[in-house]
């Protein structure tokens, strides 16, 4: 059975890509710009609940088109020792753990076959490095381009844009053009985690196990238009975009379909307890489900066969003084093609009952902001599949029969940031982490619980 | 919960009914006080000191950890205005220690009212370092104002009054701006503002503030938001009760309201770019930013009668 | 928990600052219920003295009047500068002798008449005056011209009033004693004055002969401060017996680097 096979050869392939992803993918990049710090001698946690996590007063000057509107937003008022770009990077120990990774029986022959083994890396490490500028072209014309290098010193483009700030002299029209972090509910890149394991939110990233859609992941800066709007204390704010369907991967689109992004959110006072915030939010995109080939090779920007999927959640961020939970759930589905990775020409191939996968998730995380200086964040994050894409029982291709639990994730993580000096030139935290990721039935051979952990400790600066 | 409205409620029902009500209230109160009490009199030093806004009370605890985290690099731990960042700003941030404030609506020489001070915060003070911090919540800018108080012994000594009171605006007339040209004149305002309200006076250049730094007059032609509010009734009490720590001084004794009115309709004429910098900022402010159409016609009607 | 401990804070040093009356000797009763201190004259002493220079004194320079020509036609020749004015043999003028330590612990009322600053010829006079807490002090302006008075002080309200011409003047008080408040017209740069402010009555300023008397001591230990804008202070000790006239002069030596 020929769509059997391309789904195996889908579902290894993802298997290994995923784990890929999780043990050498470089840290997230967070945004956090001391060049702002400088420029309006705050210090970060004027901006920052702790760096790069936002507070309101950084979140009205990032809606703003980061400016203040008290006149110092031009670059010509800044003193000489202005040098409006930023760097960030994380020299760090760390310490990587899966406890089901397939090996060859023998090291280096392949011939030995495969098993499966628990593997720890750790030593001391570099993270990618931010090159940041940001700021305003002109009164009411912002911009920030960030080429950012993995960890071996390859750049590629992590954002550029240039946004048109309070069109029509309103603070509901602002349009950004180009490569942006979608408005998240809760922003991946300013959140204080960084471990391989831990320095994601599952959620915004899963798909199902075989899935071929080509979308990385709300989560993911994203090529298009944007066009957001705020209150004067940016309490009630829109979002809405129009994205190529390329997931921000800097060529051409994948295919010729766009993507649509939306989100909502209202903050509200309580009594004395600090600002809380609920909205809504949903992503609807499409993605190929084959190319056109070339001797069978597939020509790249010819994607055909768009098949759609989209995520939709609702989030609130509760603050209690100096405690605070983000929580968040997600609901996901990716079409029937997508899911069984079918190629949508070949209807025919879809397996009997195939369906189309949905699945719920959440997380809470919280903080407790001891003092400017000092934060602890722990979170869970819980992703359950609600309906796989083949019947239950269909056997894996490791022979495995499909469980309806099969690819349910657990997360957690724990950690803290100190952050021994703080001043309005420069940004430096001790940080320290613990993550493990627990995956139902994703050992590549047993069909076991998969389990990666992640261990962290190093300074995070910018400058 | 408690909206920004509220406070806007809360700030007309004090204008209408004037200061006098919850004093009025209030005294029976300490009265009962010192009549149960008499120990503890004293104790009435400190209901004065506490900061209360509408229904909300600042935090002193709470003031401090916030004070810490937004205001500490200009201002300085001591509140002595002397932050890592004050060499660098100009104007330099304010001193706390001295309890002197621009913005205020009381007389010269006292100190201004928690709801000032709560003004202050929110709106930020134009063409300097100071952002508003109109982000904060409520209740933090309020335990931030508490905070801020404990800086100056003048909090606990002394009370904000008399406040400056701002009677219900004239409509502008031809008249009343050409009465208004007239006071610009006999106050001598152009000494430092000079004729055109360019701030280019023949004192300008001499002008330091309090702590002997040099500094200049507002330039009316800017058109540019003033430090200390936009609307008339904000230039009303800029002029009646002075900007203290800088040369601008009280002309509360030297004015009746009617000729302070028509000094502000006078002095609104002299934002020529005033229309075109109100679109130029960042954001556009309240409606009550714009001079107001009845001193708009009676501009037209001078400059037609000329 | 905060708020409470301030209280108790505030309660104490309420009643350190305002020490019980009645304890120094020379307090009569009655007078420690009036809070005025009634002293016999029989019993008290006289300290009179001259403030001197130590060498030339530097000269005034004429004040450059040029951005106010109300200012400058009211001198037929430019006014000289008057940090430093001295007399014959030395003697210095504005200079202020006062008790700074050994007041007796009252407090003092305020005389009833006002102090007087006069604007004229934008210039403030006189050039420095002393009062007592809560004393009244009058600024007239008699110039055709708008000024603006602004205290500087450290230890009291800093107040800024505009006075144009022909307004009544305006009357003010300090409340703590400051020794000396500078006074700014922001206006006329040029424009200064000292403003020193006493707890207690037994101060005085230097006129064009630099002597200096000080009426009415209870007798006892005192420092006796001699305090010039240009100089600084002198403390000398003196004891004062009933009923004796004590003569002490006071001899400022201008620093090498005060010489401009």
């Amino acid at each position: 059975m020929s769509y059997w096979k391309a789904n195996v050869s889908a579902f290894v392939g993802a298997i290994i890509l995923s784990f890929c992803w999780l043990l050498f993918s470089p840290t997230p990049r967070a945004f956090a710009i001391p060049a702002f710090a400088r420029k309006y001698a705050l210090r970060c946690s004027a901006c920052h609940e702790a760096w790069p996590k936002l507070n309101n007063f950084g979140q009205v000057f990032k809606d703003n088109g980061y400016q203040l509107g008290n006149d110092r937003d031009a670059p010509i008022d800044q003193q000489p020792s202005y040098w409006p770009v930023s760097f960030r990077i994380t020299p760090q120990w760390h310490r990587e753990n899966n406890n089901r990774m397939a090996v060859d029986h023998t090291p280096g022959d392949a011939a030995s076959g495969l098993t499966e083994a628990n593997v720890t890396a750790s030593g001391f490490d570099l993270s990618g490095l931010d090159l940041w500028t940001a700021g305003t072209l002109s009164k009411n014309i912002s911009f920030l381009v960030l080429p950012s290098a993995d960890a071996s010193g390859n750049f590629h483009f992590e954002a550029a844009w240039v946004r048109f700030d309070n069109l029509l002299g309103s603070r509901w029209l602002n349009l950004k053009v180009g490569k942006h972090e979608l408005d998240t509910p809760i922003s991946e890149k300013r959140f204080l985690t960084l471990t391989a394991s831990g320095g994601f939110f599952q959620l915004y990233h899963f798909t199902a196990t075989s899935d071929i859609n080509s979308f990385g992941g709300i989560g993911d800066n994203q090529l298009g238009v944007e066009l957001m709007g705020h209150s004067r204390n940016s309490y009630t704010r829109y979002a809405v975009s129009l994205l190529s369907s390329n997931n921000g991967d800097v060529d051409l689109p994948t295919n010729q379909t766009y993507d649509f992004y939306a989100n909502v959110n209202q903050a509200f006072e309580f009594h004395d307890l600090g600002l809380q915030r609920v909205g809504g939010y949903v992503y609807r995109g499409e993605s190929p489900t084959f190319f056109l080939t070339s001797g069978g090779a597939p020509i790249p920007g010819t994607g055909r066969g768009n098949r759609p999927f989209y995520r939709a959640g609702a989030y609130g961020i509760w603050y209690i003084h100096k405690l605070d939970f983000s929580t968040l759930y997600m609901h996901g589905k990716d079409n029937v093609f997508l899911g069984t990775g079918t190629p949508a020409n070949q209807p025919m191939a879809l397996p009997p009952g195939a369906q189309a996968p949905t699945w719920n998730g959440g997380f809470v995380e919280t903080h407790y902001t001891w003092s400017p200086q000092l934060t602890l964040v722990a979170r869970y994050e819980a992703i359950r599949v609600s309906r796989q894409a083949f019947p239950i029982g269909t056997p894996l291709p490791n022979g495995v029969p499909l469980t309806p639990d099969f690819g349910n994730t657990d997360a957690a993580v724990l950690g803290y940031r100190w952050y021994p000096i703080m001043t309005s030139r420069a940004g430096l935290a001790w940080h320290q982490e613990f993550a493990r990721v627990r995956i139902r039935g994703a050992a590549p051979l047993t069909g076991q619980d998969e389990t990666t952990s992640s261990f962290l400790m190093g300074f995070d600066f910018a400058f | 919960m408690w909206t920004e409205r509220s406070i806007e409620h809360e700030k007309a029902s004090r204008a209408r009914v004037g200061r006098l009500r919850p004093q009025a209230f209030r005294l029976p109160v300490l009265a009962i006080l010192a009549a149960i009490l008499p120990a503890t009199l004293p104790s009435a030093v400190c209901f004065a000191q506490q900061t209360r806004i509408g229904n909300v009370t600042g935090s002193l605890k709470r003031g401090k950890e916030l004070y810490r985290r937004y205001c500490v690099g200009c201002h300085g731990v001591l509140g002595n205005g002397q932050g890592e960042n004050a060499p660098y700003l100009d104007p330099r941030p304010r001193d706390f220690t001295a309890g002197v404030f621009k913005c205020r609506s009381t007389d010269t020489g006292h100190i201004p009212t928690d709801m000032d001070l709560y003004e202050t915060l929110g709106r930020g003070l134009h063409a300097s370092a100071m952002p508003s911090w109109f982000p904060l919540t409520r209740q933090q800018r309020i335990d931030l104002i508490a905070y801020v108080k404990t800086f100056s012994p003048r909090f606990h000594e002394e009370k904000p009054e008399p406040v400056v009171p701002v009677p219900p605006e004239p409509p502008a007339s031809p008249e009343s701006l050409n009465r208004g040209l007239e006071i610009f004149k006999k106050m001598e305002c152009a000494k430092c503002h000079g004729l055109s309200g360019r701030g280019d006076g023949p004192s300008a250049s001499t002008l330091t503030d309090s702590k002997d730094r040099p500094i200049v007059p507002y330039d009316f032609t800017t058109g540019e938001r003033f430090k200390c509010g936009q609307t008339n009734q904000d230039l009303y009490r800029i002029f009646m009760t002075g900007l203290d720590g800088t040369p601008m001084p009280s002309y509360l004794k030297d004015l009746k309201p009617d000729q302070a009115w028509d000094l502000v309709h006078y002095l609104r004429t002299l934002q020529m770019n005033y229309e075109n910098s109100a679109n130029n900022g960042a954001v556009k402010t309240s409606p009550a930013r714009q001079p107001g159409r009845s001193i708009r016609n009676a501009l037209r009607a001078v400059s037609g009668s000329k | 928990m905060k708020r409470s401990r301030l209280c108790v804070l505030t309660i104490a040093a309420s009643i350190l600052s305002n020490p019980p009356l009645h304890k120094g000797g020379t307090v009569s009763e009655e007078a420690g219920q009036t809070l005025v201190p009634v002293v016999r004259a029989e019993a008290t002493g006289t300290l009179t003295g001259l403030v001197k220079l130590d060498g030339p004194a530097p000269k005034g320079k004429p004040i450059n009047m040029a951005k106010e020509p109300i200012c400058v036609k009211a001198h037929p020749t430019p006014p000289l500068t008057e940090e430093v004015v001295a007399g014959a043999n030395g003697t210095l003028q504005n200079a202020i002798v006062y008790i700074s330590e050994g007041v007796p612990n009252s407090t003092f009322d305020p005389p009833s008449d006002p102090v007087v600053i006069e604007q004229k010829g934008c210039q403030f006079h006189p050039h420095v005056v002393a009062l007592q807490s809560n004393q009244k002090l009058q600024v007239v302006n008699s110039d055709p011209t708008s000024h603006n008075i602004h205290p500087l002080p450290s230890n009291n309200r800093e107040w800024n009033r505009s006075q144009p011409p022909g307004l009544p003047p305006l009357e003010e008080s300090f409340a703590r004693e400051e020794i000396a408040i500078p006074v700014k017209c922001n206006i006329h740069a040029w424009m200064r004055c000292y403003i020193a402010v006493f707890k207690h009555p037994y101060f005085s300023v230097t006129g064009a002969t630099g002597s200096f008397s000080l009426k009415n001591l209870p007798p006892g230990n005192y420092a006796i401060a001699a305090w010039h804008e240009k100089f600084g202070t002198l403390t000398q000790k003196v004891t004062i017996a009933a009923g004796e006239t004590k003569t002490l002069d006071f001899v400022f030596k201008p620093r090498a680097n005060m010489s401009e």
